[in-house]
């Protein structure tokens, strides 16, 4: 999150839509970054820019030793951010304090709640995208680390949803296999549960339309699309979820449109 | 939140052993036995413990004579059983080799306040029985950003270690510890006795791993999730739990960001005879809980959930809330209130002469609204809530909880420059009402040193100080001196404080008090305080029980690092955070301490000043530097 170059790369194509100079600008002029992500709008109770550490990173640096300096004059009283002196880590000029990282200390759950007293619309949209954004952020952020993309998969008959990891596949053969390993058991239980034989039988013939299921994803159109069709990696570029369907049900389900699921989303 | 403090609060490992000696605690090291014979006798045939020393007597001649050592193991066994506090099981290990293998076979809750002290299979060489299992992971200043994600603090490696030593677990709490879906799954699939899953202030996993616990572990009585982030993956978990009657006794799940299915909750709820805690989320409307509480009278704790409606209120008669809380008249722990509708709160009337414990953290109640509520809580003992209620509400709960052992205020608006409606006149009324006061979090604007040393000579009983005025280096608003004093009566007065947080304007002679009356203090929480290196330097040459030390911000360098080397293999872990240290300190403390882990997290990119450390993260262990460790740790 901090400190890392990808995270910087995620949050420039924001400014980066606007300005039609490419990356290399971007990565030469850290500080003019800062300051525009300090402009940029975004969701958020005001000051409550605790993702943001990479800038804060350096204002702490700086403030720490303003304070260490000052307080060896015994002088010190209040905060005072205005004092740069020669031994500033950074040329970032600022007139005023900004928010510090982690500071007050209080959970990011809690910090919300001024949001949250307006009306229960505005609650649900804000409230809940707040944390939806940064679920999706850190997800997003912790993919890229561990350079694994995971992307959720459900089974027609299976309430349990899971999570399949596309970057420790490299073909389509090898993503059947992990739908196999991941839903095998829960199938056997859920069948075993609703009366039917609970063995667990492998799951196969996804790809080919010859076995009971067959993978299906949803692309990042919205569209549904049977797997297979594309060259893998055109595929792992575009694919956003996973279902894996009854095969007799294939052309009603690529037909309609969302899902109910969707519908039900929050906002 | 719950009766039992403990599930939130640090302070739940109060009641510590004397730290275990290193030397002692390694599996393969013979302790020197004691007697003057110089006989040696196994006793014990197993394999990894062929050097047990026994002497049988002081003839000097070779017997060998298992019985009575049997015996006596045997007898040993049958009353190590009976020790439950950990603090004592520690201590009887360090006897001898005989009794420190037999408590390892009696041991069965085994507590580990840090993932990273040991390794996975250390634990089940040393421990045959476990059945339940407590593991924290992060240290606590990640839960404020400080730390970048994915840190580590893996649960992958503990539960599939785990699955294979212990398949009779039954319980695992966790704290601060990255969990995946597929972690849960594990777990529900290797343990077919599971009965209480607990996870506080955790991530990494989603609702589909909830549903997969919810679905597999029948004998389940406790899913609490509290405080951890939970990916909403979309998927119904209430309807994952099996059809028949359930063991559930305890069910939260108040942190979940999802809408939850309704109708399957009150089936859930029907067909769990013995469930006692429940706590919503905030997708449980009003008119469902009404529905859920007549359905569950024998409920003792109750997470309200939204308290409040979807949509507009319906033409028909609105449902008769405060006869549903009258029904339940066992409720003694009251938390939720999540997008709080003040009109609704009477309706908690009835049940307000019975609780020991009540919530309020969520919910914006201004003083008007919130003192006929508390008025009738003559009983509480546990009470959290927002600073909305002001110095007036905080009189309130003075002139009526006498009881009251432990307080927490939050900001309502956590920002630095926010209007602050409590201040020192709250801290002082609360010392004068509530003499049994034993734990306190205060987040305010404004304090003066008078409050502070009027609550330190009030609440005697005190063993939780966290006092947090939000402006950074504010002095006494009243005198503008230094909040020195104030902190100073807590230390020297509060003869049983185990746990301090500090803030507002502080010089070094804050930490001489702190260092010099700080007998029993454990964890200590230092953020933009402290005039030079001496500050630091007094709280770790005196504070004889310092445990876990973390500090922010503060001005401390090199020397007062170098100043605690003599205690670092005491401590659980030190935090330092943007403070004046330098790497090259740091890589001398770890070559001089092998088994202290020193971790400079961050800053990697920092190439205008390599040597600064931007976090330092220090802890010692039994087998070494994790193995997991990201990009940005550099592990010295």
């Amino acid at each position: 999150m901090e400190g890392c170059p990808r995270n910087r790369e995620t949050i420039g194509p924001k400014l980066l839509d606007l300005i039609p100079q490419g990356r290399k600008w971007y990565q030469e002029d850290k500080n003019n970054i800062d300051q525009e992500k300090k402009l940029e709008l975004r969701l958020g109770p005001p000051g409550g820019d605790e993702e943001d550490r990479s800038a804060m990173k350096k204002n702490n640096n700086t403030e720490t030793r303003n304070i260490k300096m000052e307080s060896e004059d015994k002088s010190f009283q209040g905060f005072n951010s205005n004092h740069f002196s020669s031994s500033n880590k950074t040329s970032q000029k600022r007139t005023a304090p900004g928010p510090v990282v982690g500071w007050p200390p209080v959970r990011s759950f809690r910090k919300n709640l001024a949001s949250t007293s307006s009306s229960k619309l505005g609650n649900e949209s804000s409230h809940g995208g707040q944390i939806n954004k940064s679920n999706d952020d850190d997800e997003k952020q912790v993919e890229p680390k561990r350079e694994g993309m995971f992307v959720k998969i459900n089974m027609d008959g299976v309430p349990i949803g899971r999570k399949v990891d596309l970057n420790a596949n490299n073909s389509y053969e090898q993503l059947s296999f992990a739908v196999d390993k991941l839903f095998r058991g829960l199938l056997a239980a859920q069948r075993e549960s609703s009366g039917g034989e609970g063995e667990e039988k492998p799951i196969i013939g996804l790809l080919d339309g010859k076995g009971e299921f067959t993978l299906t994803y949803e692309d990042n159109e919205g569209d549904k699309m049977l797997v297979g069709d594309v060259p893998w990696q055109m595929f792992v570029s575009s694919v956003k979820r996973l279902r894996v369907i009854k095969s007799s049900e294939i052309s009603s389900a690529l037909t309609f449109g969302c899902s109910s699921k969707q519908e039900k989303m929050r906002h | 939140m719950t009766q039992d403090r403990s599930e939130m609060s640090e302070d739940d490992d109060d009641k510590q052993s004397p730290p275990l000696d290193l030397r002692s605690a390694a599996i393969a090291e013979p302790s020197s036995s004691s007697s003057s014979s110089s006989v040696v006798v196994v006793v014990d045939s197993t394999p990894n413990k062929s050097r047990n020393c026994i002497s049988s007597s002081s003839s000097g001649s070779l017997t060998s004579q298992p019985f009575p050592d049997h015996v006596l193991e045997n007898v040993l066994e049958n009353v190590l059983q009976f020790l439950d506090s950990r603090c004592d099981r520690n201590a009887a290990s360090l006897v001898c080799k005989s009794w420190w293998r037999v408590e390892a076979s009696t041991r069965s809750e085994v507590f580990i306040g840090n993932c990273y002290a040991l390794s996975p299979a250390r634990l089940t060489q040393r421990f045959k029985r476990v059945s339940s299992f407590v593991l924290k992971g992060k240290p606590r200043f990640a839960d404020f950003n400080l730390m970048p994600p994915d840190w580590g603090a893996n649960f992958a490696p503990w539960v599939s270690t785990m699955a294979k030593a212990y398949p009779w677990l039954e319980k695992v709490d966790l704290k601060r510890m990255f969990v995946t879906d597929d972690d849960l799954a594990l777990l529900a699939d290797s343990f077919p006795g599971f009965k209480e899953l607990i996870l506080v202030c955790c991530e990494g996993f989603g609702t589909s791993g909830i549903a997969i616990v919810a679905n597999k572990c029948r004998k389940l009585k406790v899913l609490d999730l509290i405080e951890s982030e939970v990916t909403d993956d979309e998927v119904d978990w209430i309807s994952c739990f099996p059809e028949d009657v359930t063991c559930l006794e305890s069910l939260a799940f108040d942190c979940v960001e999802a809408p939850i299915n309704f109708k399957a909750l009150e089936g859930l709820v029907a067909r769990s005879p013995f469930l006692k805690k429940l706590r919503l989320n905030r997708f449980v409307s009003l008119v469902e809980l009404h529905r859920l509480l007549l359905g569950a009278p024998q409920l003792t704790s109750l997470g309200t959930g939204s308290f409040s409606h979807d949509e507009e209120p319906q033409s028909e008669q609105e449902p008769d809330y405060a006869a549903a809380f009258s029904a339940c008249k066992s409720v003694v722990c009251l938390s939720g209130f999540r997008e709080l509708m003040p009109e609704y709160l009477p309706a908690i009337y009835p049940v307000c002469a019975n609780l020991t414990s009540l919530n309020f953290s969520y919910a914006n109640i201004s003083p008007d609204m919130f003192k006929p509520i508390i008025q009738n809580c003559h009983k509480l003992q546990v009470f959290w809530a927002l600073d909305s209620i002001c110095d007036e509400g905080l009189q309130a709960v003075a002139e009526t909880c006498k009881e009251l052992r432990e307080l927490r205020i939050f900001p309502f608006d956590p920002r630095e420059d926010s209007e602050g409606p409590v201040s020192e006149v709250g801290l002082q009324a609360i010392s004068e009402g509530c003499r049994k006061l034993e734990s306190i979090l205060y987040f305010c604007q404004r304090m003066t040193n008078a409050a502070v040393i009027a609550m330190s000579e009030n609440c005697p009983e005190l063993t939780v100080f966290r006092l947090c005025i939000m402006g950074r280096h504010r002095p006494d608003h009243v005198t503008g001196k230094p909040m020195d004093e104030g902190f100073g009566a807590i230390v020297k007065n509060c003869k049983k404080l185990t746990r301090l947080a500090v803030s507002g304007l502080l010089t070094d002679q804050a930490f001489r008090y702190m260092g010099e009356y700080g007998k029993l203090v454990r964890t200590l929480s230092v953020a933009f305080a402290g005039d030079s290196d001496m500050a630091l330097r007094h709280v770790l040459e005196g504070c004889p029980r310092l445990q876990k030390l973390e500090i922010r911000d503060s001005p401390f360098g090199d020397a007062a690092l170098r100043s605690g080397m003599h205690r670092y293999y005491n401590m659980r872990f030190v935090w330092m955070s943007a403070c004046s240290l330098s790497r090259g300190c740091c890589k001398d403390i770890a070559s001089a301490m092998p088994n202290l882990v020193v971790e400079v997290i961050g800053s990697d990119d920092d190439d205008e000043n390599r040597d600064y450390v931007e976090t330092l993260y220090m802890y010692r262990s039994l087998d070494g530097p994790r193995k997991d460790a990201p990009k940005f740790v550099a592990i010295l």
